[in-house]
């Protein structure tokens, strides 16, 4: 089992957050997740927690979201990445299975551990927590 | 008829015989003609070459040579060539005159005659030679055919001829030239530098390069499509194409000769289509944009439906499945609203094209301020409107009303914190086009950032409760069904002015 305590989840889909925080409960995850609604607050949280250096141990991101889509922000992550060496791994939940979407992923195959799609099921989680 | 045989006077006969020798070198007919004080017409001397050249029989050689002159010359002319000889006789100085014969082998021939006449007692001597000028007569023909052709084709192809002088930079254009350009018609010489300055400033540069290109011979002919100003101060597109059809020893150009073609209609057509094919693409992009977006959402809500009820039907906790039903009414709302979205924009893209009418664009603002009074008033919305108040439009009705409000709503949503909201609404009539401007001092958009999705389905840009990422895209969607096309133009901070240019065709 992983020892991921904090987990931040990027998605605007407050109800995935309800569905997510059930799940995990369900599965015996003790996490502690910090919900953005969309990249920009994720990025701003993410930098706060590198001056606090309290970072958290998995991101959850979904790509479709207003302001700052899951693009951008990986692309803002990849800089913090470079500059703090950060090694938090990025899991994309999202459902999109448009291979665009698929191929543009693996632009980011250094920062991207794996891609689901929603809706997200026990096997996902476990996939991402526990195995 | 005395044929080849010289006067008395030559009495050497070797002397007849170098004469002889010297006028078979000559193609023309040598003669000597006397005329008499009571009128009689003789020929002293005739060079052989009479037989050949009015196809002489043994017979007309020994009869009298005006009557055999009288046959062979068409009998139109005969009486001309009379009138000349009588005409002659009176300046007494020379004798030319033009006519024609019809041989019975060389077919219809031209003849020229010149003489000098002097007076010898009473007679009066023409001395001079007959040509053959069928050729030449025949060649200036074909040039004038050739002439009248290439005027024709000039005239009715409505093309300009120019043809420059090199050494000296002046310039022929013909007359189309100067009607292109809206001045008289008539051909006309000028500096080239004349018609330089007209050239569009963006164009001059390449204009010259193309020129000079060919010039070094770089290019086999010159071609340049440039804008050139008209007599009225607009621009016209003209195709310019020339080749250097002269040049010095050492391969320099002295002399230039083209054409111009006034092709503006034709790109203006070919940026219609570009604009047509561009809204196309674009209408495509936002179409797969919007499957991809509906695939997405539908995926998302049926998703959420299905876990939501796993939790219901699963071993939880009353207040967790409490919470799961409210999620679930949230949900099945949402999905109602992408529901609705995807029906208000097929209804759009529907074949059946919604009506256009002639609507006052006054009327229509007038009815939409109203309608948003409540949300003027409570944010103090500054408006201005600068519009004709008899100025129609012509648009879908419930578009019109629809987009009014969706511009006008948006301005107010995403008016600036710190400002008091403005919202001007000014008309302009912009190459012919009718344009509705929309303007605020609002939080603008960076454009940089977002402008490829600005008009995208679901696409938000703000923080705003009711951002859904839907106005802009039903707005653009509609205008464009209407023929027309949306720009905006916005600056973060400052605000946007979007232009929404009608399309008035029916």
């Amino acid at each position: 089992m992983k020892n991921y305590k904090k987990v931040f989840v990027v998605d605007d889909d407050k109800i995935y957050h309800f569905i997510l925080k059930n799940l995990l409960n369900k599965n015996g995850i003790s996490v502690t997740p910090c919900f953005c609604e969309n990249g920009l607050d994720a990025l701003e949280a993410l930098k706060q927690k590198i001056s606090t250096n309290s970072l958290p141990d998995v991101i959850m991101l979904d790509i479709n979201m207003p302001v700052m889509d899951g693009w951008q922000f990986l692309e803002e992550f990849k800089k913090l990445k470079a500059d703090f060496n950060l090694q938090t791994p990025i899991y994309l939940i999202t459902s999109s299975n448009d291979s665009v979407d698929i191929n543009r992923a693996k632009v980011y195959e250094n920062e991207i551990s794996d891609y689901f799609l929603k809706p997200i099921n026990e096997a996902d989680i476990c996939k991402i927590f526990l195995n | 008829m005395k044929l080849d045989k010289f006067p008395d006077s030559y009495r050497y006969k070797e002397k007849n015989v170098f004469y002889d020798k010297l006028l078979s070198q000559i193609p023309d007919l040598i003669f000597q003609m006397t005329i008499s004080e009571n009128g009689s017409i003789k020929f002293p001397f005739l060079s052989k070459s009479v037989v050949s050249h009015f196809e002489l029989t043994e017979e007309e050689i020994e009869q009298n040579t005006i009557d055999v002159l009288q046959k062979k010359i068409l009998t139109e002319d005969f009486h001309a060539f009379l009138n000349s000889i009588e005409n002659a006789k009176v300046n007494l100085n020379t004798w030319f005159f033009e006519f024609r014969c019809n041989l019975p082998e060389k077919g219809l021939r031209w003849y020229r005659v010149n003489a000098t006449i002097e007076r010898d007692g009473g007679l009066l001597v023409f001395y001079g030679r007959v040509s053959d000028t069928t050729e030449n007569v025949q060649q200036e023909l074909k040039l004038k055919i050739s002439e009248q052709r290439y005027e024709f084709a000039l005239e009715a192809s409505s093309e300009g001829i120019w043809d420059l002088d090199v050494k000296t930079n002046q310039v022929f254009f013909s007359s189309q030239s100067m009607k292109m350009l809206g001045f008289e018609e008539k051909d006309s010489i000028m500096a080239i530098d004349k018609w330089d300055s007209r050239i569009h400033p963006e164009d001059i540069e390449k204009y010259k390069k193309d020129i000079q290109y060919h010039f070094e011979n770089k290019t086999p002919f010159y071609k340049n499509l440039q804008r050139v100003q008209t007599n009225d101060g607009a621009y016209k597109w003209i195709l310019s194409k020339g080749k250097v059809i002269e040049r010095d020893t050492l391969g320099n150009p002295l002399r230039v000769i083209g054409m111009h073609s006034d092709i503006s209609r034709q790109i203006e057509k070919e940026n219609e289509l570009k604009r047509t094919l561009e809204i196309l693409n674009e209408q495509n992009k936002r179409l797969l944009n919007f499957a991809h977006i509906v695939s997405h959402n539908l995926r998302s809500h049926a998703g959420n439906f299905k876990m939501l009820l796993d939790i219901i039907e699963g071993d939880n906790e009353q207040d967790i499945k409490d919470e799961s039903l409210i999620y679930l009414r949230t949900n099945s709302n949402d999905l109602s609203e992408t529901i609705e979205n995807l029906k208000e924009l097929v209804d759009i893209h529907s074949d059946l094209k919604p009506i256009k009418e002639h609507l006052n664009l006054s009327q229509y603002l007038r009815k939409m301020i109203n309608l948003l009074s409540e949300e003027f008033t409570r944010h103090k919305v500054d408006i201005r409107i600068n519009i004709p108040e008899d100025l129609t439009v012509h648009f879908n009705p419930a578009y019109l009303e629809s987009l009014l409000l969706n511009f006008s709503t948006n301005a107010v949503k995403y008016s600036h914190p710190e400002r008091t909201p403005k919202i001007h609404y000014d008309f302009a009539i912009v190459n012919g086009e009718k344009v509705l401007s929309i303007s605020d001092n609002g939080l603008g958009i960076d454009l940089e950032k977002h402008g490829e999705a600005l008009f995208g389905m679901y696409k938000t840009f703000h923080r705003h409760p009711n951002s859904r990422g839907i106005g802009l895209f039903m707005s653009k969607n509609q205008v464009e069904a209407m023929g027309g096309r949306i720009e905006v133009v916005s600056k973060v901070n400052s605000g946007s002015c979007f232009k929404i240019y009608f399309n008035e065709e029916l």
